[in-house]
C-alpha cells in the first residue's frame, strides 16, 4: 500500500474516508480495506518500535562514550597539571642559574669557602634592587622561589624569592621582568617557622610568624619545604652558637656554615664506619651498603607513575622499596630514601583519597565502579578508615541525589534506596572485609541513611490525612525491598519499624476517626437495596464474589439484594479496610492498634438502630442485617485478616464471640450481653 | 597578634599546643584533627593545623598550631607564641617534671601575650594511665586556682576522653574574648587599661 499520502501535511483522515467510501463499491470490500490498515498499522507500530530502541541503545552507547571522554579530560587535566609544575620547576631554577652554580661551588670546596660566601653574597646584593644594607660577614644558608599565600584562606597571593642568611631573612618580591624586589627583611632571631600540615586545605607549605603577622609560602614540592625547615633550623643553632660564645666572631673569620659543618661531621662518620669495616672481617660489606641502584631511583619513578595516575604501579613499587628496606635495613643513606618513599606515600593516599572524594555529582553505578580500584588501593596501604569514610560520605550524597530525582519523576523511591544501600554495602564489605572498624561505620551509616529516608518518606508520603490504603501500599513498597536486604546479612526491618511507628499509629488513630465519622452520614433507610437494573445486580454480586462474599442467596427479584444498601456497601467498605489494615498490621508492634480500628469500626457500623422517627421498618429485617455483618462479613474479615496479617486476630475474634454467643435479639444486642 | 582583622565570613581561631617534650600535645591535636591515636613518638619541630568545626551552631575555623616540647626551641618559643589567641597547656600526670614546666610556660605565654586574662586551658593529658599517676588532681587544681581561676580539665589522647572538650572550651574562651574585645573596642577603653594592668605596672 502505498504510505506516502499519510505522511504527506495535507492528509485529511476525514477526506481520506469520505473519498474511500466513495470508491470502494461493498461493504465487504471495505472491511477487506480495513483489515490491510491494520496490518500496516500494526507493521508500522513494530518498526516505530525498533526504531525507537535503536535509538535508545544508540544512545546509551553515546552516553557511555561521553563518560569514557569524560574520564580522558579529567585524567588529561591532571597530567597537564603536573606538567605546569614541572615547568614552573624547571623555569625557577634556570632563573637563578648562575648564583646556584657559584652556590654549588661552595660546598665543594672548603678553601675557598669564604671566597664563595663573598660572591654569592655580592651577587645577591646586585640582584636585590632596593635593598641598601650591607651584607658582610653574613653567612648564606639557602635561597628559593616561594609562593606567598594569604594566611587566611591560602589564595595565592603573589610570587617570593627568599634568601635567607645566618642572621637575617629577605624576602624580595619577583617581578614581571623577573627582576627581584627587596620588601621585608627579618631576624632570625625572631621569626619562627610552621610546617603546614596537609589535608588542611594547601600543600608544601610553610608558616614563617614574624613579628609584623603571618606570612605562608608555598613550595614546589614536600622536599622543597623539608630543606627551607633544616635551613631555619640552622639559623637557629647559629643564633645559640653565636649567642653561647658572645660577640666574639665578629672580627674573627665569618662563621662557617653549618652545610659545611654537616658535611664534614658526615664524612667523618663515614670514615670510622669505613675503618670499622677494615678491622672486621667482612670488609666487602662496605660497597654492597650502597643501595641498589632502582631503590635510588625508585622515589622519582614513584613520582612520575603518580603524575601519570597508575596509582597500581606506583604502589606496587612503594611496597617493593619498603619490602627491600625491611630486609636490609642498613646501607647508605637509607634515612633519606626511606623519608622520601614515606612522604611519596603520604602523596599517594592523598591523591587517592582526593580522587574518592570527588566522585560526586554521578549516579551510585558509576561511582562504585570508579571507586572499586581506589578502595582496594587504599585498603592495601592501611587507609581503610579514611577511605571508608570518605567513600561512605560520596554514597550519602549520590542516594540522597537519586533519591530527589526519584521522588520527582515519580519512581518507587523505597525500593530504589534499598537496592542502592544492598548496592554499596555490598561494594563496601568486599572492599573492607578484614576492617571490623569499617564494618561498624557501614553499621552506623546504614543507621543514619535509613533514619534520612524515614524522615523523608514521612515527609512526603505519610503525610497527616493519608488514606489508609495508601498507607498500606507505602508500608508494603518498603517493608519487602527492606525484608531482602537481609539476603546480605543486613536487617534493617526492626529499626524500619521503630522509625516509622509513632508515625503510623498517628495515621492509623486519625483513620479510625474519620472512618467511624463517616459511617453515621448517611440515614439508613432499612429497605432491600434496589439496584434497579438486572447487569447492575450482576456486576455488584460479581465484584462481592471477587472479595469472597457470596451473595447470590440474598438476591431476591431481578434486581433486589435482600440487604440494606449501606450493609452492603459497608461489606465492601470493611473489606478493603481490613486488608490495609492487615497489611500494617504485619509488624505485630501496629497490630493491636490496626485490630483496634477494625472492631470500633464494626461495631459502630453494628450499633446503626432505626431512629424512633422513621415508621414502617421491619424490625425482622434488621436483624437479619446485623445477623449478616456478624455471621458472614466480620467471619470473612478475620480470616482475610489472619491470612494477610499472619498474626491470630484476637480483637474481632472475642468481638465475634461477644455478638454470636446469645441468639440475638432484634433490638439492642449489647443490653442483652450484659 | 594578627595584624589582619579576619575579613572572611568564618572566623578563624588560633590555638596554640605548649608543654614539655612528650606530654601528648601532638595525639591530642591529631586526636582531634582525624580521630586518631598516634602510638609512635615523633618530637615535632612545629606543625600547624586547620579544621573547620561547627561551635555552638556556628562554623568557625580552628588553626592549631603544635609546638616543639624540646628544650632545642625554647629560644624562638616567643615567636610562636605570639601569633596565638589561645593556648593549651599541656603536661603528663605521669610526670612532674612536666607539670613543673607548665609555670615557666604559663609565665612565658604572659609576658608574650602581655595579658593575664588570655584564653588559657591547663590540660592534664594521659589521664587513661591513672594508676601511674605522679601528680596529685588536688595539686594541678590548685596551680589552675592559683593561676586566676584558669581551667583544669584532665584529657586522654588514647581514650579520647575530654579531647574534643578541651578545644572547643578554648574556642568558646578565644569567641567571647572576641567579641568582648570588639564591643570594647567601640565602647569605652576603660575596661582595657585594666586588663592592661600587667603592662602599666611594667611600664
Amino acid at each position: 500500500m502505498d504510505l506516502e499520502k499519510f505522511a504527506n501535511e495535507k492528509f485529511n483522515g476525514d477526506d481520506y474516508v469520505k473519498h474511500l467510501v466513495k470508491e470502494m463499491v461493498a461493504g465487504s470490500e471495505l472491511s477487506e480495506f480495513r483489515k490491510q490498515l491494520t496490518t500496516e498499522k500494526e507493521g508500522v507500530s513494530n518498526l516505530l518500535k525498533k526504531k525507537v530502541f535503536e535509538n535508545y541503545s544508540q544512545f546509551i552507547e553515546t552516553a557511555r562514550e561521553i563518560s569514557h571522554l569524560e574520564s580522558e579530560m579529567y585524567q588529561l587535566s591532571h597530567l597537564l597539571v603536573d606538567q605546569r609544575n614541572l615547568i614552573e620547576q624547571i623555569k625557577e631554577e634556570s632563573l637563578l642559574d648562575d648564583q646556584k652554580n657559584i652556590i654549588g661551588d661552595n660546598t665543594e670546596s672548603n678553601d675557598n669557602d669564604q671566597d664563595q660566601n663573598k660572591k654569592a653574597l655580592s651577587i645577591i646584593k646586585d640582584a636585590l634592587i632596593g635593598y641598601n644594607k650591607s651584607l658582610d660577614e653574613k653567612v648564606f644558608l639557602h635561597e628559593g622561589s616561594l609562593i606567598e599565600l594569604d594566611p587566611n584562606d591560602y589564595r595565592p597571593i603573589c610570587r617570593s624569592h627568599l634568601f635567607l642568611f645566618n642572621d637575617i631573612l629577605i624576602i624580595a618580591k619577583i617581578k614581571h621582568d623577573k627582576k627581584l624586589e627587596f620588601t621585608n627583611e627579618y631576624e632570625t632571631k625572631k621569626i619562627a617557622v610552621v610546617n603546614i600540615r596537609e589535608l588542611t586545605g594547601v600543600k608544601n607549605a610553610i608558616n614563617i610568624i614574624t613579628n609584623d603577622g603571618n606570612r605562608i609560602y608555598q613550595t614546589i614540592n614536600a622536599a622543597a619545604r623539608t630543606e627551607w625547615i633544616e635551613k631555619f633550623e640552622a639559623t637557629l643553632k647559629f643564633n645559640q652558637s653565636t649567642s653561647s660564645v658572645p660577640a666574639k666572631s665578629k672580627k674573627g673569620p665569618a662563621p662557617q656554615p653549618p652545610k659545611v659543618l654537616q658535611k664534614q661531621r658526615s664524612s667523618v662518620e663515614t670514615q670510622s664506619i669505613c675503618s670499622d669495616m677494615t678491622l672486621s672481617p667482612t670488609a666487602s660489606i662496605a660497597t654492597e651498603n650502597l643501595a641498589p641502584e632502582w631503590l635510588i631511583s625508585a622515589p622519582e619513578e614513584i613520582q612520575a607513575e603518580i603524575a601519570q595516575r597508575h596509582f597500581e604501579d606506583s604502589l606496587h613499587l612503594i611496597q617493593k622499596c619498603d619490602d627491600y628496606i625491611q630486609k636490609n635495613p642498613s646501607f647508605y643513606n637509607i634515612n633519606e630514601i626511606q623519608e622520601k618513599i614515606k612522604n611519596l606515600k603520604t602523596i599517594l593516599s592523598s591523591v587517592l583519597l582526593h580522587e574518592l572524594s570527588i566522585a560526586e555529582c554521578r549516579d551510585l553505578q558509576s561511582v562504585l565502579r570508579s571507586s572499586r580500584r581506589l578502595l582496594k588501593l587504599l585498603v592495601e596501604m592501611g587507609k581503610s578508615r579514611e577511605s571508608s569514610t570518605i567513600f561512605l560520605k560520596v554514597c550519602t550524597t549520590t542516594i540522597r541525589t537519586s533519591q530527589r530525582q526519584a521522588r520527582r519523576n515519580n519512581l518507587p523511591v523505597s525500593e530504589l534506596f534499598f537496592c542502592d544501600l544492598a548496592q554499596v554495602a555490598s561494594d563496601f564489605l568486599r572492599a573492607f572485609q578484614k576492617q571490623s572498624a569499617c564494618t561498624a561505620a557501614l553499621t552506623v551509616w546504614c543507621n543514619d541513611e535509613l533514619q534520612y529516608f524515614s524522615q523523608q518518606l514521612i515527609k512526603h508520603y505519610l503525610t497527616k490525612g493519608t488514606n489508609l490504603e495508601t498507607v498500606a501500599k507505602v508500608v508494603v513498597s518498603v517493608r519487602e525491598p527492606c525484608l531482602e536486604l537481609t539476603k546480605i546479612g543486613l536487617d534493617l526491618s526492626s529499626h524500619m519499624e521503630g522509625l516509622w511507628r509513632v508515625t503510623l499509629e498517628q495515621l492509623i488513630d486519625e483513620s479510625r476517626h474519620r472512618l467511624i465519622e463517616n459511617i453515621g452520614r448517611t440515614e439508613e433507610i432499612w429497605q432491600p437495596y434496589n439496584l434497579i437494573s438486572k447487569s447492575n445486580l450482576r456486576v455488584l454480586v460479581k465484584e462481592l464474589n471477587a472479595m469472597g462474599i457470596d451473595m447470590n442467596e440474598h438476591v431476591t427479584g431481578d434486581t433486589f439484594i435482600n440487604l440494606t444498601q449501606s450493609t452492603v456497601n459497608f461489606c465492601r467498605h470493611f473489606l478493603s479496610v481490613t486488608e490495609s489494615c492487615a497489611i500494617i498490621g504485619r509488624n505485630s508492634v501496629l497490630k493491636p492498634d490496626c485490630e483496634k480500628l477494625l472492631r470500633d469500626l464494626f461495631v459502630t457500623q453494628h450499633n446503626i438502630k432505626p431512629s424512633l422517627t422513621q415508621q414502617n421498618v421491619d424490625l425482622n429485617f434488621v436483624a437479619k442485617n446485623k445477623a449478616y455483618t456478624v455471621d458472614v462479613l466480620l467471619e470473612k474479615a478475620i480470616s482475610n485478616f489472619e491470612e494477610k496479617s499472619e498474626h491470630k486476630c484476637i480483637l474481632l475474634t472475642e468481638l465475634k464471640n461477644q455478638l454470636k454467643a446469645p441468639k440475638p435479639k432484634p433490638r439492642n444486642v449489647y443490653n442483652v450481653n450484659v | 597578634m594578627s595584624k589582619k582583622p579576619s575579613t572572611g565570613p568564618i572566623s578563624l581561631h588560633k590555638v596554640i599546643m605548649v608543654g614539655s617534650g612528650g606530654v601528648g600535645k601532638s595525639a591530642l591535636t591529631l586526636q582531634f584533627m582525624y580521630d586518631e591515636f598516634v602510638e609512635d613518638y615523633e618530637p615535632t619541630k612545629a606543625d600547624s593545623y586547620r579544621k573547620k568545626v561547627v561551635l555552638d551552631g556556628e562554623e568557625v575555623q580552628i588553626d592549631i598550631l603544635d609546638t616543639a616540647g624540646q628544650e632545642d626551641y625554647a629560644a624562638i618559643r616567643d615567636n610562636y607564641f605570639r601569633s596565638g589567641e589561645g593556648f593549651l597547656c599541656v603536661f603528663s600526670i605521669t610526670d612532674d617534671e612536666s607539670f613543673q614546666a607548665t609555670q615557666e610556660f604559663r609565665e612565658q605565654i604572659l609576658r608574650v601575650k602581655n595579658d593575664e586574662n588570655i584564653p588559657f586551658l591547663l590540660v592534664g593529658n594521659k589521664c587513661d594511665l591513672n594508676d601511674k599517676r605522679k601528680v596529685p588532681l588536688s595539686e594541678c587544681q590548685a596551680r589552675a586556682q592559683q593561676w586566676g581561676g584558669v581551667p583544669y580539665v584532665e584529657t586522654s589522647a588514647k581514650t579520647r576522653e575530654n579531647v574534643d572538650k578541651v578545644f572547643f572550651d578554648l574556642m568558646r574562651e578565644i569567641r567571647s574574648r572576641k567579641t568582648e574585645d570588639s564591643t570594647k573596642a567601640s565602647g569605652r577603653a576603660k575596661d582595657k587599661s585594666k586588663r592592661r594592668k600587667l603592662k602599666c605596672t611594667l611600664l
